[in-house]
């Protein structure tokens, strides 16, 4: 036989750790990296006093540029009626969401026949832009306020519904036999077993809904108003003064990133007896 | 292969696991040493932890970062080894014809020839006629058998077997193992097979080798001389029971801690 | 003896159910066509009795009936096309371009390290706020609205992929790896089908996404497209032809969610069926 026996492929280990500095944190060092090479790359074609002048200033500004605007809107005061008109809207309109959107997702999940009647319109409504709807609403409601609330709250409300209803119909499916070998009554079985399974799936809801909410605040200003972060971008615009768009929309950014966080915040502190769904 | 060639070669084998977050470095095998004839069927057992798999799966390639030497038997056809996973892990979007033929295109086979190639391993596992179907459409028997063929396909010299029966109910894993043992007189295969099943290791092997709870290290290397081929029936003999009892009496005193009581009972 | 036999009886009662008769088994479909008739009739009688003040919430037959004055027009069907150009073309660029990027990022960890902070940002910032900016670039035409709705799916598409590829199944990399598949092969054999149903979550989120793209460029700023009708059909109170042209988007969007559905259905013939709606 002319088989033989041969060494298996090795691989030294890597070295263990020595020094006194940590090992860099490849996330954060190429994080970085991106970071700085969009930035520079920006800074270079741009037409500030650090760029080669490629790009007018008119379309792309700079980073430098937008960080002046920045602190000019800041210092005068300019930027906050915008920042304070849009809370409004949003805190609003978003409460009215919640305290609508779920429990409306409750009862759809928990009675059948509701759940039979109304899905044909959830599947509708989810299914439109519902962005599509503003111009009736400003119909209705004028320019003021009280039409951009209408617009953040029809935003945000049916992901909030519908994964409530999700939820529901999940913890149903999962835990009903349970519930009712003990012979459990309905509400006992809702308020101890349905409504705790349901969090997590309510609690997805509510951190899509912080971001449809923020698209309702930024479009209704599009369309019709006279302050907000949406207007600001709007109008500064309509003057080509591209660094303060790229403000406003650095300000929408953070505002984006900074709600979806906190809802993050809220989940983990909800789910700790659970591991985290995908 | 009537003479004793050597079909695998381990020395003095030793594995850290690096924990991914804080780079510490756990010990996970020590100083390990063992040979294994061609043809032979050779069993792991020890408490849940105690570096069996990470063996496995360092002679399969799939950890290369071992210290020590390790040397296969190279054949001049087909592989060195192939692995037989736990829970078959088979490939959910592939019929069990292509599944079985995996590792064939692997190695370049077109299609074509990798399938017919595959039909009479599906054959002797007893699948036939489950060809075309997904894996979600068989029971866990059936879908181990898939996972076996998989690996009897590619013409392996090793076998190595990594706990293929702990996911199975009590009745099927019994008829299983009586599956092995024929399918292993069929083919004519060296097998390395990792379980936590004293009873198991001892029905189907020629050698059990018992490891010590982390670090793993070889506490014994017991031969077991029952006649072949077995019927499930010797598990009931004196001689069986008794060998049993010998592990065991190894075993036990290395259950403290975090290997639950458990996972080598039962 | 006697009464733990009856509790028994009666428990076990429900189990033997009779067949169920015509309402039972059509339950659902009764539900549904009752309440859209309900709630259309509703509407029109509401509407014609002055309670549903007709100038804000038209009523169902003169939205018919303004559709289908409005289908005859020339001008509808240039506006259709011009939305239609918008959504297609924005939305086929998002799939070429987010799939094997998103592939690729979650293949290379280092690209996907260096992309984490842009597409941590412009997915939290709401895509349509990037509007003035890109009217600015591109003009009023269809550029600018094919831009918005790019911007909209891309990302709706390429997060889900990055994360199907990073959670596929340990186990399986290691049987490729195992049987010694080469990088490409694994790729091919196990990371592609298994980041398939993220993809298709992700093309699902797109299409809405991208409607909203097209839909909020043309009512900020556009000479032609559906949005521009509903704007002017704002502009002269003609409620009957807004809503005409909001269903519209809407059936754009159930047509979508229902084609993705089919190709769901292709890709997924190896899971077992889903059970229900």
């Amino acid at each position: 036989m002319a088989a033989q026996t041969v060494p298996l492929k090795r691989t030294a280990h890597p070295n263990p750790k020595t020094g006194f500095w940590p090992r860099p944190n490849e996330r954060v060092v190429f994080g970085l990296l991106g970071f700085v090479l969009v930035l520079g790359t920006w800074e270079l074609v741009s037409s500030s006093e650090y760029g080669l002048g490629l790009v007018k200033r008119v379309l792309l500004s700079s980073p430098t540029l937008i960080l002046d605007a920045a602190i000019t809107d800041i210092s005068s005061g300019a930027i906050w009626p915008h920042i304070i008109e849009s809370g409004k809207e949003y805190v609003f309109g978003f409460g009215a969401a919640l305290v609508t959107g779920i429990p409306l997702g409750l009862a759809i999940g928990w009675f059948r026949r509701l759940n039979y009647v109304l899905d044909p319109w959830l599947s509708a409504i989810y299914a439109t832009p519902t962005v599509a709807l503003i111009p009736l609403i400003i119909l209705i409601f004028g320019i003021d306020l009280g039409a951009k609330i209408v617009v953040v709250w029809l935003e945000a409300i049916f992901v909030i519904t519908v994964s409530t209803t999700t939820g529901v119909k999940a913890a149903d499916a999962k835990y009903h036999d349970i519930a009712e070998s003990f012979r459990a009554s309905n509400w006992t079985v809702f308020r101890t077993v349905t409504l705790p399974a349901s969090v997590p799936y309510i609690l997805t809801g509510v951190r899509l809904g912080t971001g449809r909410a923020l698209v309702g605040v930024v479009v209704s200003e599009f369309l019709a108003a006279n302050a907000g972060i949406g207007f600001y971008i709007a109008l500064n615009g309509s003057f080509f003064s591209s660094a303060r768009v790229f403000f406003g929309i650095i300000l929408l950014g953070a505002l984006g990133i900074t709600l979806g966080e906190l809802v993050r915040v809220v989940e983990k502190r909800f789910d700790r007896w659970r591991p985290a769904i995908s | 292969m009537t003479d004793t060639q050597i079909a695998l070669d381990a020395r003095a084998v030793q594995f850290y696991y690096e924990d991914p977050t804080t780079h510490e470095r756990l010990l996970a095998i020590e100083k390990m040493d063992l040979e294994i004839n061609v043809g032979e069927f050779v069993s792991i057992v020890g408490p849940s932890g105690c570096g069996k798999s990470t063996f496995l799966k360092i002679v399969n390639g799939l950890l290369p970062t071992y210290d020590g030497e390790i040397s296969v038997l190279e054949p001049d056809h087909g592989r060195a080894h192939a692995m037989v996973f736990q829970d078959s892990a088979l490939f959910p979007w592939y019929s069990i014809v292509s599944n079985v033929a995996y590792g064939l295109t692997c190695q370049g086979v077109p299609k074509k020839e990798a399938h017919a190639r595959a039909m009479p391993f599906i054959e002797m596992v007893g699948l036939t006629g489950f060809e075309t179907k997904y894996p979600y459409q068989l029971s866990g028997g059936m879908q181990q058998r898939a996972n076996l063929a998989r690996a009897l396909t590619v013409d392996p010299e090793i076998l190595l077997m990594d706990e293929p029966f702990a996911a199975l109910d009590a009745q099927t894993r019994e008829l299983m193992q009586a599956e092995l043992l024929r399918i292993w007189h069929q083919a004519q295969k060296t097998v390395l097979f990792i379980t936590h099943q004293i009873d198991e290791a001892i029905y189907l092997s020629d050698r059990v080798i018992v490891m010590s709870a982390r670090p793993g290290r070889i506490l014994a290397d017991i031969r077991v001389d029952l006649p072949r081929p077995r019927e499930l029936k010797i598990k009931r003999s004196p001689a069986f029971v008794a060998l049993t009892d010998q592990i065991w009496s190894l075993i036990t005193p290395q259950l403290h801690d975090d290997a639950p009581a458990t996972g080598v009972a039962s | 003896m006697t009464a733990a036999s009856t509790s028994l009886s009666r428990r076990s009662a429900p189990r033997r159910r009779p067949p169920p008769n015509w309402f039972k088994r059509h339950e659902r479909l009764v539900f549904a066509v009752a309440g859209v008739v309900a709630f259309a009739l509703i509407w029109e009688v509401g509407s014609r009795l002055g309670v549903i003040n007709e100038l804000f919430f038209s009523r169902p037959s003169a939205i018919a009936r303004a559709g289908f004055e409005e289908v005859q027009l020339p001008r509808f069907w240039v506006d259709f096309q011009a939305s239609a150009t918008e959504f297609s073309v924005g939305y086929v660029i998002a799939i070429v371009s987010a799939i094997p990027l998103g592939l690729a990022a979650g293949w290379y960890r280092r690209l996907q390290y260096t992309l984490d902070p842009w597409l941590n940002f412009l997915n939290s910032l709401p895509r349509v706020a990037l509007l003035p900016i890109l009217i600015i670039w591109f003009g009023l035409g269809v550029e600018s609205k094919i831009a918005v709705v790019f911007l909209g799916a891309f990302f709706s598409i390429i997060i889900p992929t990055i994360q199907g590829v990073k959670t596929t199944d340990r186990r399986l990399l290691d049987v490729a790896n195992s049987f010694g598949a080469s990088r490409a092969r694994v790729f091919l054999t196990v990371v592609g089908p298994a980041t398939v149903p993220f993809i298709i979550t992700g093309l699902r989120l797109g299409v809405a996404r991208a409607l909203i793209g097209v839909v909020t460029g043309e009512l900020f700023a556009a000479t032609t497209g559906l949005g521009v009708m509903i704007s002017r059909a704002s502009a002269s109170f003609q409620t009957d032809r807004l809503l005409f042209g909001v269903l519209i988007f809407t059936f754009t969007g159930i047509l979508g969610v229902e084609a993705i559905r089919r190709v769901e259905n292709y890709f997924q013939r190896w899971r077992p069926a889903k059970q229900g709606a």
